[in-house]
């Protein structure tokens, strides 16, 4: 018997035209660690909410077929009964914390259960997830990727045999998602827990899971080993999911016909030494030279500054510490260090919202304490990191408009619908934005933020907690702003966005700057990666593995030297 | 129980706990923004009451009032420690009751007109009752109420006109512009959020009529629990004080603070007592 | 007035509030009074909630003022807090002094609302005290030990779950409408007025967005709390024991049962002996 055995279901949300679930029918074996994959609005969250009872006890729809864990059908359980079999995180886990502080919270599930001894087993859940030494500290002390680990914990202490995360790593730096991860696998292997993630970063699939579910208009297209599956890459590209990029190079590179295409491709970089080391043709030496800064006009810069934190009791905390900066015009510059290193804080101090307690942060040469937050929102703009909060208008189009508006702009309404026209928003002009699906509401939010056309664009995380293809989808938008703003600064994690779009890297750790230059200089520095857990896009490790002297961050440049000579370059 | 019924069970939470949320941090803001007086007319941001208004407009009445009144409750009251005891008790209802009342009466959210009339009687129903217990409370607690030179004259005016000034200032400022602004836009948008339907003919709640005898029954009874509670909770004690102002010595302050003191422990008691009971019952 | 309201105004930014209100809430787990026994503090205040009410003799009502100002002092409340609380005593009967005079009252008028503003201002501090004093979850399983509806306390201890969040979320909306926006001028009185004005209009529109944004977050927290037995407790008294199992009244209860009873008989004394 297998632990989940689906059977025929179909669900229906009420007043949708067509059905979310459409038939589906799978088995998922005791023990095992399944990734599940599928385009947006495929049906993997209604799918897992099907297995925890939220569908059909709580969330009301159409529902035939049946489900069954451990031979039990979900609709004869209370949820109560399924919630200590099914363990639930949810993409937006933090709302899923209710307590205000960690111990309670983790354990609050199983006081409610009547669990006597709720307490260890919130202790446990949480010596587990890593977090035993916040267990008298308040929610809201915790870092994001806490945040996370607690709700995991919330979610484990009741001791569930299966356990289901939606989008684990979504907003997290590749550190703490390896550390999620690590637990997950603990958890699969030392406790024999069965894990259900829906997951798109194929890397940690082809590391972790054993298999994959690739759903598709609601229905199981296929369910196969994790390696075999990463494989399948034109099938998971039909449903927008990027495999690892080794496996892309080397089904692109079969298709070229520089690799036997019968062979089986690989999946990380240990089966890629084996594979890519015999068609190497080149090992050309060190020839690309590290470009350095150009030296423009400076529109920014930070002087000596020291910022501390509001403490709630205690000494404050400091952030930064004697820092120093300066931003040049048209500098294309990434932020990166790891959750909670300042990023934020930096961008927000050049919008004059933090004010240095040492030092000084100049803007065009003034002091930015003298300017007001209305002046400043001309010369600067910032994107916040959830979209939500930058709709404070009823649709798009007064949204885009809003500012120029109230500022007086001649001809706004035009602009407002070239703006529309540029970021493809056009036929969405009148929805809120609120209601828009990830990649559209990142869109409307670029064009919101230069609508004024700001001297500098500020974007904080602009592809967290989004898919691949809807990151792919933010950086083409990236390219649009060219001619309108050309100095823009980008606090972000992924590292992908990093490689082919930043041109000056600035590395934060502890407060302080240790890292500063082009991606070349900085990848190639392994105390900084290993300081503060950056990770250089797979193909790039790959590349090194191989000894490819120079850098490779595209996909393009590592397949150039298996080409002919003049190709290499391209 | 069946899926339906359930269904309006995860809904109401969901209305309680998003009013509860957003009016309490408003109410949290109305203690802070300063308010500024011309001669004797108080301007002040008395009320964010058409948070809930909209919302009980749009949702469930009875939730979205409940979780208003616990907002303030909760976070104005409790959480900045500004908390009145008994007393709060007849805000709580007051403001269940009002809002009640104007979510009760809309059927449709997109008509401007009788949203504003609906938040506009809400609030006035919520001031008067407001107003009416103030005035008993300070008859009540200050001695020789009707004795006191030009007391009884400055607390019915000062009373009235507050009461007149913010259904008037507040209340159209406050409540009915903003819920006239609101309750349309957020219509047919904020109810997928919560997976409800919006509110139209067929989900409005069960009874057709805006003034059952039963709604009109229950809003009596709470409007007496409002004034039972905040006369027990500053006058009620008044015959004790009363006695103790007979003899007017020391052994009479003292017996009236041990007399308060046994009262104070016999009321916990009967509580707990009380409590224990229901747990009893409950576990029967 | 006008610089005092803008000064203010500059004061309260809204990190500003977030930081008291959570200094106020978890800043001060370690007083002595935030570890007292709930329900002990809880009599104590229903003991300095009413009995000032009917208390009319000046050297008690002082003698009991400087005692709660001293227990507030212990439990490290936030500024702010503090300064609502005088703004809040002010305000009750500060209003009704000047009415009764403007109405022709004399010292008999005012003698009366002298002895209220004691009473008031030992009631809230007692209050502020208490509420503040304690940590939220003690504060909530001691109201549930008294009968208070689990929702009520569930209802507290989930705003202070959620009042940073809200707070944060609330703070960038009005952010946005501040860089976006472009206020009237205030350099003029009517241009300060118009700013004012429009101050609030702006935190009147900022709910529209928060209204959405919260009600996207509540259905997760509705469901999880779903999942994590929330509706089961309710009707299951054994979680109500256990909950309840943490309460236990030490010996500091006792000693501060019993200062609080001997100052208050000392006070009593007192106004005894004293000739006012």
């Amino acid at each position: 018997m297998s632990k989940i055995e689906i059977e025929h279901v179909t669900f229906t949300y009420p007043g949708a035209d067509a059905p979310t679930l459409n038939d589906l029918n799978l088995c998922v074996e005791e023990g095992d660690f399944l990734a599940i994959v599928g385009n947006n609005g495929c049906g993997k969250s209604t799918f897992c909410k099907t297995l925890n009872g939220l569908i059909p006890h709580f969330i009301v729809g159409d529902m035939t077929g049946s489900i069954r864990i451990d031979g039990v059908d979900t609709r004869e359980q209370e949820i109560g009964d399924l919630a200590k079999r099914v363990g639930y995180v949810y993409q937006d886990f933090e709302n899923q914390i209710v307590c205000p502080t960690v111990l309670d919270d983790a354990s609050y599930g199983c006081l409610n259960y009547a669990m006597e001894d709720y307490k260890e087993r919130g202790k446990n859940a949480l010596q587990i997830c890593g977090l035993s030494s916040k267990i008298s500290d308040y929610v809201w002390q915790l870092s994001g990727g806490q945040k996370h680990l607690l709700a995991l914990a919330g979610a484990a202490a009741l001791s569930p045999d299966v356990l289901i995360l939606d989008e684990p790593i979504a907003q997290l730096d590749p550190a703490h998602a390896d550390q999620i991860y690590e637990i997950l696998k603990e958890w699969n292997e030392t406790y024999h827990k069965t894990i259900i993630v829906i997951e798109h970063h194929t890397e940690y699939i082809a590391r972790y899971c054993k298999h994959v579910l690739l759903l598709r208009d609601g229905k199981n297209v296929w369910q196969l080993p994790a390696q075999e599956a990463m494989r399948r890459v034109k099938e998971l590209r039909r449903s927008n999911i990027f495999p690892p990029q080794v496996t892309i190079a080397a089904d692109r590179m079969a298709e070229e016909g520089l690799v036997p295409a019968d062979e089986s491709f690989p999946v990380n970089i240990e089966e890629g030494k084996a594979f890519f080391g015999k068609y190497l043709r080149h090992l050309p030496e060190s020839t690309r030279m590290a470009r350095t800064p150009g030296g423009g006009e400076s529109l920014v810069s930070f002087r000596n500054v020291t910022v501390r934190y509001r403490a709630v009791k205690g000494q404050a905390p400091r952030i930064l510490d004697q820092f120093s900066l300066d931003i040049r015009k048209g500098e294309k510059i990434a932020l990166i260090g790891s959750n909670g290193a300042g990023k934020s804080t930096i961008l927000k101090m050049m919008m004059g919202l933090v004010h240095p307690e040492e030092g000084s942060v100049l803007l065009d040469g003034r002091e930015i304490k003298d300017f007001s937050k209305e002046e400043v929102g001309e010369l600067l703009s910032l994107v916040y990191q959830n979209p939500e909060e930058m709709f404070i208008q009823d649709s798009i189009r007064a949204d885009i408009a809003y500012a120029m508006k109230v500022r007086k702009v001649p001809e706004y309404e035009k602009r407002t619908e070239e703006l529309l026209a540029q970021f493809r928003l056009t036929e969405l002009a009148e929805r809120d934005g609120r209601l828009l699906s990830g990649g559209q509401m990142r869109r409307a939010s670029l064009a919101i933020g230069v609508a004024l056309n700001p001297k500098i664009l500020l974007l904080d995380e602009p592809t967290a907690n989004l898919d691949i293809a809807t990151r792919r989808e933010v950086m083409n938008t990236l390219q649009m702003l060219k001619g309108i703003t050309n100095t823009v600064v980008i606090a972000t994690h992924d590292m992908q966005l990093v490689c082919d779009w930043a041109e000056r890297i600035i590395v934060l750790s502890g407060g302080y700057v240790i890292a500063d230059g082009p991606k070349e200089q900085i990848f190639a520095d392994l105390y900084v990666r290993s300081q503060v857990g950056i990770r250089p896009p797979q193909i790039y490790d790959m590349g090194r593995a191989l000894g490819i002297a120079n850098p490779c961050f595209t996909i393009d440049e590592f397949i150039g030297y298996f080409k002919e000579g003049e190709e290499r370059y391209a | 129980m069946n899926a339906k019924n359930k269904m309006t069970q995860s809904q109401k939470m969901m209305v309680f706990v998003l009013t509860m949320s957003l009016y309490g941090l408003a109410t949290l803001f109305t203690e802070l923004i300063p308010s500024f007086q011309v001669g004797i007319v108080e301007f002040s941001v008395e009320y964010f009451l058409f948070i809930p208004l909209t919302l009980a407009m749009l949702f469930d009445p009875l939730s979205a009032a409940l979780g208003a009144a616990t907002g303030e409750l909760v976070f104005s009251e409790i959480m900045l420690g500004q908390f009145g005891g008994l007393g709060e008790l007849e805000k709580f209802l007051t403001v269940t009751i009002g809002v009640y009342i104007a979510g009760r009466i809309v059927k449709d959210p997109r008509n401007r007109k009788v949203v504003a009339a609906a938040s506009i009687i809400g609030v006035a129903v919520q001031q008067f009752m407001g107003c009416v217990v103030d005035i008993l409370k300070v008859q009540f607690a200050v001695e020789d109420f009707e004795a006191v030179a030009g007391l009884p004259e400055s607390v019915f005016f000062t009373e009235g006109f507050a009461c007149l000034n913010d259904i008037l200032f507040s209340g159209i400022l406050f409540c009915m512009l903003p819920t006239m602004y609101l309750a349309p836009r957020l219509y047919g948008k904020i109810e997928p959020l919560l997976g409800v339907k919006p509110r139209d003919k067929d989900t409005m709640i069960a009874g057709d009529y805006v003034l059952t005898p039963k709604m009109v029954g229950m809003v009596l009874i709470g409007f007496a629990a409002a004034i039972a509670s905040e006369l027990l909770a500053s006058g009620g004690y008044e015959l004790i004080d009363w006695e103790a102002a007979w003899a007017g010595n020391t052994t009479s302050i003292i017996i009236g603070i041990i007399v308060a003191a046994i009262i104070a422990l016999i009321v916990i008691g009967m509580i707990r007592g009380r409590a224990v009971k229901n747990a009893e019952t409950k576990q029967a | 007035m006008h610089k005092l309201t803008e000064s203010i105004l500059d004061k309260f930014s809204m990190d500003y509030l977030r930081n008291q209100v959570l200094k106020n809430a978890y800043g001060n787990d370690d007083t002595v009074i935030a570890g007292l026994d709930p329900r002990v503090l809880l009599v104590w205040y229903l003991f300095f909630g009413l009995v000032p009410w009917f208390l009319n003799d000046l050297v008690i009502l002082l003698g009991l003022f400087i005692f709660v100002a001293l227990t507030t002092r212990a439990a490290k409340i936030a500024p702010l807090v503090l300064f609502l609380f005088c703004l809040g005593v002010f305000s009750q009967t500060g209003y009704l002094l000047i009415a009764a005079l403007f109405f022709g009252g004399d010292a008999s008028t005012v003698a009366p609302l002298l002895v209220m503003t004691l009473k008031v201002a030992v009631v809230s501090l007692a209050s502020i005290t208490v509420f503040s004093g304690l940590d939220p979850d003690r504060l909530a399983n001691g109201m549930l030990w008294f009968g208070c509806p689990d929702q009520l306390s569930f209802s507290i201890s989930f705003a202070y779950r959620i009042l940073p969040v809200l707070m944060e979320e609330f703070q960038n909306i009005l952010l946005s409408y501040r860089l976006r926006g472009n206020p009237p001028a205030k350099k003029t009185f009517p241009g300060k007025i118009r700013y004012l004005f429009y101050q609030i209009k702006l935190i009147i529109q900022a709910f529209y967005p928060l209204m959405l944004n919260t009600a996207k977050r509540s259905r997760t927290t509705v469901e999880a709390l779903e999942i994590k037995g929330y509706r089961y407790a309710l009707k299951n008294p054994t979680v109500k024991k256990m909950k309840l199992a943490m309460l236990k009244v030490t010996r500091n209860d006792g000693i501060f049962a019993a200062v609080s009873i001997v100052w208050t008989v000392l006070c009593v004394l007192v106004s005894a002996v004293s000739p006012l």
